[in-house]
């Protein structure tokens, strides 16, 4: 008997589902198995939802056009950078990083600009990949 | 107590807000809405710390919250996994200065307790399930199902 809780229900099943599966629908069996099949491109990721416009990620240094001029420094909220005075180059930590964007309107040089990486998570704070510039 | 296959598919997590701005907390309610939807991983947000495997913690701990930080650490049964979601919790943050702060979390917790770092200013959702990830990577390890 077709009624309308039939037809919502029909519609409903053909819609497309409002979660994004990402990375992987479910959990997988054994995540080590299922990572090892994702770097040798047998399994593909799901994207995640696409980023908003002017995204504040990760920021990216450019070590060779910086000058050392620490107007970064003076205006980071966290304490995010570190000045080497050896090499008059800065050290930035991404874990400190408030992601204000401070520093890139600042930077004489544009040394600093914000990127859309966000996916940082880890057993540790201080890894290689959160200190830019080590 | 031994570790199962079937702790990581269903992960309880308690979430704990020791001084956050209110930003990573409200991500993490974002990832159990259906967009993002961590149900599906068998995660599920528990209104007691005993009943928790994983303590999700937001924000520098203040002063006044150190003691309960403390005492939820205390009530969570073994093993557990602590996640520290957002810089305030891993680093302080913009509060590193302040008088009111005895964080990071890191330094309050006993010895030899795992912690997930979650970096971002507030993160993502996804890099909550990524935060996630890592954990059962580490929970796979300590299993010794890292194969």
């Amino acid at each position: 008997m077709p009624t309308s809780t039939v037809f919502t229900l029909i519609k409903q099943l053909l819609t497309k589902k409002a979660t994004n599966p990402f990375p992987v629908k479910y959990t997988p069996g054994n995540m080590h198995a299922a990572a090892s099949l994702i770097e040798s491109g047998k399994l593909s990721i799901n994207p995640p939802v696409d980023i908003p416009p002017n995204f504040r990620g990760k920021l990216s240094y450019d070590v060779e056009s910086c000058i050392g001029c620490k107007l970064c420094l003076k205006v980071c909220p966290s304490e995010a950078l570190a000045f080497k005075p050896d090499e008059k180059k800065v050290k930035h930590y991404v874990s400190r990083c408030t992601f204000c964007g401070q520093c890139v309107n600042i930077c004489p040089k544009d040394c600093f600009v914000l990127t859309d990486e966000f996916l940082m998570a880890g057993l540790d704070n201080y890894s290689d990949e959160l200190v830019l510039n080590p | 107590m031994k570790l199962t296959k079937t702790f990581d598919k269903a992960l309880w997590v308690f979430h704990v807000n020791s001084g956050s701005c209110n930003g990573c907390d409200i991500e993490i309610v974002a990832a159990l809405t259906p967009r993002y939807d961590v149900e599906r991983f068998g995660i599920k947000l528990v209104g007691s710390p005993r009943h928790a495997d994983v303590l999700l913690f937001t924000g520098p701990v203040t002063r006044k919250m150190k003691d309960r930080v403390l005492r939820v650490i205390e009530q969570t049964p073994d093993p557990k996994v602590v996640m520290v979601v957002g810089n305030c919790g891993s680093t302080t943050g913009v509060f590193y200065d302040s008088y009111a702060i005895d964080g990071p979390i890191d330094t309050l917790l006993p010895e030899g307790t795992p912690i997930v770092y979650v970096t971002g200013c507030p993160t993502r959702p996804e890099n909550l399930i990524n935060g996630v990830k890592e954990a059962w990577l580490f929970l796979e390890k300590l299993r010794g199902d890292d194969k």
